[in-house]
Parts: structure tokens; sequence; C-alpha cells
């Protein structure tokens, strides 16, 4: 290696475009409640997310293939997830973030909330908390991507 | 003029005017002509009669003072004309609690969608009767009972 002789390296084209698909992503922000300030600290300098390649958290569904669903998912924003979600252009992602997203939270028996986004729309990973800290969601997103990557083994 | 029926002081020291709901009018104007503000109205569910809760608010004085009215047939009169910050608190109350503010120019939901049945923060709501919403093309929303239909 150090005499700049890097040598051969095999691969599939399915397998470059996996590696390639999952080292840039680009989330859409869904920040519903309080998980969203959370999310925000992720994007921030101190947990840096742009180190995965997945920098540019942007509020319109144009070209982006990962939904961070962060916070609690009410009755009347669900058709609203939804629409959004079907916006997207495939392949899509969906991480759902803090425990309000994944079965309806400290609101369980409220008449308001959606018991879980996976109701509404597909989930690939589900990130645990109330909220979730900043690098329990690098760890969902590092899970995603390694879901990703392994698409055609399964 | 306008009659107090009690006058009580609270634990952090704001005063409680306890009035009947027919000089709720006249003494919000008084206050607003002393430079008072609305803060907020909220809504209590005592089952046998509903109280109507109004925090007003002075800046000049920094003068924070509650009154409460209280209701047997769920209707108040409406104070939209005395502050324009009435007319979405109202709105408000009418959706969660059922308080019909007689007087309001557009007194309907505000939080929950128009078919939704019952008043949610009544006590006699029934939670076990689950409503889902859903949204048709045009973005109008509809209330159903059967969970096929909605979230």
């Amino acid at each position: 290696m150090k005499t700049g002789d890097m040598g051969v390296k095999t691969t599939t084209l399915e397998k470059a475009l996996e590696w390639g698909r999952s080292n840039s992503l680009w989330p859409l922000t869904m920040g519903l409640a309080c998980c969203a300030i959370e999310m925000m600290a992720t994007q921030a300098a101190d947990v840096d997310v742009a180190r995965f390649g997945s920098e540019i958290f942007r509020n319109s569904p144009r070209q982006s293939d990962l939904m961070i669903v962060a916070g609690t998912t009410t009755k009347r924003m669900a058709p609203r997830v939804k629409r959004i979600y079907e916006e997207m252009p495939y392949p899509k992602y969906v991480i759902a973030m803090g425990v309000c997203v994944i079965q309806g939270g400290p609101y369980v028996d409220g008449y308001s909330v959606v018991m879980g986004v996976d109701k509404v729309i597909p989930v690939d990973v589900y990130v645990p908390g109330c909220p979730p800290s900043p690098q329990a969601l690098t760890y969902g997103l590092i899970t995603l991507q390694k879901k990703i990557r392994n698409e055609t083994d399964r | 003029m306008y009659k107090i029926i009690s006058e009580e002081t609270d634990k952090s020291g704001m005063k409680v005017l306890n009035i009947d709901k027919a000089d709720l009018i006249e003494l919000m104007e008084d206050y607003r002509n002393r430079r008072y503000y609305l803060s907020s109205i909220t809504g209590v569910d005592m089952k046998d009669h509903i109280d109507v809760i109004y925090h007003i608010h002075n800046f000049d004085k920094n003068d924070y003072i509650c009154v409460k009215i209280s209701t047997s047939d769920e209707k108040v009169p409406s104070i939209a004309n005395i502050w324009k910050a009435a007319v979405v608190d109202e709105r408000e109350q009418y959706d969660l609690m059922g308080i019909i503010f007689e007087g309001h120019e557009n007194l309907r939901r505000i939080l929950l969608p128009d078919e939704w049945v019952g008043h949610p923060l009544r006590k006699d709501y029934d939670l076990n009767k689950v409503q889902y919403i859903s949204m048709d093309r045009d973005g109008n929303e509809h209330v159903s009972f059967d969970d096929k239909e909605g979230w």
C-alpha cells in the first residue's frame, strides 16, 4: 500500500449502488414535537451527523430518501405525514424517533394521538427513548445504513 | 354596575373575582378601559356546572387578575368584541369543553376537525369510542369510528 499500488477491488454493481446510497442519505425532517429538538442537536456540531453523509436536513420531499418522524404524531397530522411520505421519490426509508412515534408513548390512552406511526407509513428503524439522545439517533442512522448496504443479501 | 360575589387571594397572591355571568361584559369593559389585556380563557367541568376562568393582565402595574364565572346551561356571553384575543381562545374552549359563547362571530372547532363527535375535555366524554381522521384528495378531513377509514 505504501508504494501506491492499490491493487484491484472487485464488487457487484448492486453492492456499489447500495454503498453509495447508504452513505448519501438525504433526510426529510418531520419534526412534530419535542424530539425535533434532539434531531436538531444531531445535526449540530457536537454530534455532527454530516460525518455519515446525511447532512442536508430539508423540509421538502424533493430528492430526499429518508424520513425521520420525530415527535408525537397526532391524528390530525397523520394524513399530512402520509401525503409527504408519498411525495418522496423511491427508494425511501423511515426512521421512527421516540416512543410517541413508536406506540403512542405517554399518550397511550389519548383521544388525539396515533398509536404508532407504523399504522400510517412503513417504518425501517425504531429509535426508542423520550426523547432519544442525538447519539441514539445517530446509532439508528448507522443501523439503517447497514440495512441498506445488505439489501440484496436479504 | 356589576356586582362582585366574592373576592379572594390565591396562593400566589393573585386576586380572584367570582362574578355572575350576566355581569361579565360590564366588568370586562371596565377592566379594558383600565388598560387590562386578556391572557387566557379556560374551562373547568364541575359535572353539574361549568366554570369559565379568564386571566387578565395589566402591563403597567404588572397585575394579574383571575375572573371566574359559572354556568349551568353551557352558555356564556362572548367577550370577543372587547378583546380580539378572545376569538381564538373562545373557539378553543368551544372545541374542547363545549362551552357556547353567545355573540361570537365564528364559533367553530379550531383544534379538531369539524366532524368530530363530542368535546374531549368534558368529564362525560367516552374515551373508549375512538375516532379516526382521514383526509381526501382535496384536503378535507373526515372523522370515522372505524379504524380502517383513518388513523
